[in-house]
């Protein structure tokens, strides 16, 4: 795999590839453990660029704009999946506090 | 399609009228005013009188096809009506006795409430379309759908008063022996069909006197090569079911003293006048299959001479008024069996007529005398009757005498012509026995007739009389009576051949049909005839001094009282059996085994169910786990399968 071309200086496409998985690695676990909305709403957030990172990187390496376009894309819907996410997270702020996500479980039978 | 004829129309509209006013009547009736049932309901079946009544003045006699109803290969139906001069003398009877009977209905079904007034007359239409619809048709498709839906029609008139259990439950057993008799009709046409290949009459006629179109079919390979009846034997014995079961012969006999259950009108009209004589229209229709079919047809002559004396000897010890009537009705099918089982078609039919006439007559001036005591029908309680319901009493005297076959009424001519063609039958043990019994029956229907008349209408009244001063029936009752009464008494009239000379207006019409009686009786058949009559009459008036017989023969009382113990014997025989049967079935099947199977199954999805819902613990972290979880194995597979 040849290097990238950033600012002048040569630098691996792995190392960028590396980055992405532990930024996702990251917000999956966020996912996973955290109980508070804001944070997990973050570490989804966070998946989401790690994602995008990569993307961008392979746009990048194999010299094709689709991927960039695509990590454009993204992060529009992430803007949408933000709202909508907040939006939500607002309305159930009005109705109680809500500190852990396991408070909501109302609708199992 | 092509245009139609006149009579191709008229023969149509004999059906047509009935079916409109049965629907008229089951769609608005109930929820018009009761004025709109008492027309429609008796106007259906004038209309179809009318229309009978101009096919017999044209003379019409010819087999119409009006189109192709069922086509499958071989098996083909057409829809055709046969108005011949049989199907047209039993149209006449039907419509003409029935329109009598229904009218009659108007007054005596009055004190019904409107639904139950409007349901009546529905039944009542549609009795009458099916027995016509079976008179008429012309191929073993429509014979079976008019025999199963006067069936039908009997079962619910029976069971008219369903709020009375005894109903129900006869309603049950006619509908049950019915159809026993049902499917043996319904193998008796699959024989016929396999051997001739041809679901008409005409086809299977054809195929029976040599002219057949059996050769070319693979169908035909069931008939033996060399011809012989055996197949025809086989098909006439399983008509015969039929005809025994509708017409309450020996041994399916025992529905029909039960129905008396249903409304007096429908005693009249369908156990008596129409249905339970489409036995002997089966057996005079069937003739040229009887005609080659010798000990099937020696085997109606046998039931119907049987039947005629076991049900005459019952009726003597019975105490309700329409029992005795329906013994009767059955002793005198006995007689129509009798006759046509030995070849006299014609004598048979005349006295279906005759029957038609007096029997109805019987039923309905009872059913004024029933109407008037309060639904009382024990006979016991009647007496004096003659001095308070003077029209009713004349006209149940005439249908006496004419049942006990005293001249000049009808039933003198139509009786004592069976007799006498059995009695002067050439070269003929069996009719000459059958004579035997048919004499005997003839003196014991004098007695048993003797005695009903007697004990309900001569006398003083009973102490134990419901109505001390009954009322006489309404003139829209009493005017049917009075025009059976007259037909009963001049109706012989029209064939005398009993006397041995004058007319035979009978004979004649169904000659082409049934073919002629084929032998003369001599002299010493009249005076056969009369003295008959003159013993019958003699008997008639002695069972006015007839006291039970309880002190002298008390072994025959009980075992007429128990009508020989055949309900008895079937309860023991069939019903008790299945039922154990149905109750092992069950207690050791049904429950355990279907039941079983089911609960198991229903229990198993509960269970399922619930071991999955532990699935669903609804915190989402559960399921990003799982999604997380199944994202890193689809991975997993990825990279395995890429590097191996």
């Amino acid at each position: 795999m040849s290097g990238l071309d950033i600012g002048g200086s040569q630098l691996d496409a792995s190392w960028f590839l590396i980055l992405g998985g532990i930024l996702f690695t990251l917000g999956a676990v966020g996912v996973l453990v955290r109980r508070n909305p804001l944070v997990i709403l973050i570490s989804i957030e966070l998946m989401l660029n790690a994602v995008n990172l990569t993307l961008v990187t392979f746009a990048r390496q194999l010299q094709n704009i689709e991927g960039q376009l695509f990590a454009l894309m993204v992060m529009t819907v992430a803007a949408a999946e933000a709202v909508v996410g907040l939006a939500i997270l607002v309305d159930i702020f009005r109705v109680r506090d809500l500190e852990d996500v396991d408070d909501l479980s109302e609708l199992k039978g | 399609m092509t245009t139609l004829t006149s009579s191709q129309a008229i023969s149509l509209l004999v059906l047509l009228f009935p079916a409109a006013g049965a629907l008229l009547l089951a769609g608005r009736g109930w929820r018009l005013p009761r004025t709109f049932t008492v027309i429609v309901g008796p106007l259906a079946v004038w209309a179809a009188f009318i229309c009978s009544v101009n096919l017999f003045l044209n003379k019409v006699n010819a087999d119409f096809t009006y189109w192709t109803w069922i086509k499958s290969g071989a098996f083909e139906v057409p829809f055709n009506l046969l108005v011949d001069n049989l199907s047209i003398f039993m149209c006449l009877v039907i419509t003409g006795v029935g329109g009598l009977i229904v009218t009659y209905s108007v007054g005596y079904m009055s004190h019904e409430d409107d639904p139950s007034y409007a349901r009546f007359f529905t039944y009542m239409d549609v009795f009458i379309f099916s027995m016509l619809l079976l008179v008429l048709a012309g191929n073993f498709v429509f014979l079976i759908v008019g025999w199963a839906m006067v069936g039908l029609s009997s079962y619910l008139l029976i069971g008219f008063w369903y709020q009375r259990h005894s109903a129900v439950v006869a309603a049950r057993k006619a509908f049950v022996m019915n159809v026993i008799g049902d499917i043996g009709m319904i193998l008796g046409a699959f024989v016929l069909f396999v051997s001739y290949h041809a679901t008409t009459y005409s086809g299977v006629f054809a195929g029976i006197t040599g002219a057949n179109g059996c050769d070319s079919s693979h169908l035909c390979v069931f008939v033996p090569a060399n011809r012989d009846s055996s197949m025809l034997e086989l098909a006439a014995f399983l008509l015969l079911v039929g005809a025994v079961a509708k017409s309450a012969q020996l041994p399916l006999h025992a529905w029909l003293p039960d129905a008396m259950e249903g409304p007096t009108p429908v005693s009249a009209l369908i156990h008596a006048a129409t249905m339970v004589t489409a036995g002997v229209y089966l057996i005079g229709r069937m003739h040229p299959i009887y005609d080659v079919a010798v000990y099937a047809h020696a085997a109606v002559a046998i039931i119907g001479a049987v039947t005629a004396l076991f049900a005459a000897t019952i009726a003597i010890v019975q105490t309700d008024i329409k029992r005795v009537l329906a013994y009767s009705t059955m002793s005198q099918i006995g007689y129509m069996f009798l006759a046509v089982g030995i070849g006299a078609y014609s004598a048979g039919f005349f006295h279906l007529l005759s029957h038609a006439f007096f029997k109805a007559l019987l039923f309905m001036a009872a059913g004024n005398v029933i109407h008037s005591m309060h639904d009382e029908q024990d006979m016991r309680k009647y007496g004096g009757l003659w001095r308070q319901m003077r029209p009713t009493s004349i006209s149940f005297l005439v249908g006496s005498l004419s049942l006990v076959g005293v001249i000049p009424f009808v039933g003198f001519f139509s009786k004592e012509q069976i007799l006498g063609s059995a009695f002067s039958k050439p070269d003929d043990g069996l009719a000459l026995a059958v004579w035997g019994v048919g004499f005997v029956t003839a003196l014991v229907t004098g007695l048993y007739t003797g005695r009903m008349w007697w004990l309900a209408f001569a006398g003083t009244p009973s102490p134990q009389r419901p109505v001390e001063h009954p009322h006489e029936a309404p003139p829209v009752m009493l005017i049917p009576v009075g025009i059976l009464a007259v037909l009963a008494t001049v109706g012989g009239l029209i064939q005398t051949r009993a006397l041995g000379f004058g007319p035979s207006q009978v004979s004649d019409f169904l000659a082409s049909a049934v073919g002629k009686v084929g032998w003369e009786g001599g002299s010493s058949e009249v005076v056969v005839t009369f003295v008959t009559m003159v013993l019958a009459a003699a008997l008639f008036l002695a069972a006015r001094r007839m006291r039970p017989w309880s002190a002298a023969l008390p072994w025959a009382q009980r075992l007429l009282e128990h009508k020989y113990y055949f309900d008895e014997i079937y309860a023991a025989v069939f019903v008790r059996p299945l039922d154990a049967t149905a109750g092992l079935l069950l207690r050791d099947v049904e429950k355990p085994v279907i039941d079983g199977a089911v609960i198991e199954t229903g229990a198993l999805a509960t269970a399922g169910a619930g071991g999955l819902s532990l699935t669903q613990s609804g915190y989402f972290r559960n399921y990003v786990l799982v999604f997380v979880g199944g994202a890193l194995l689809a991975a997993a597979v990825v990279l395995v399968r890429a590097n191996s």
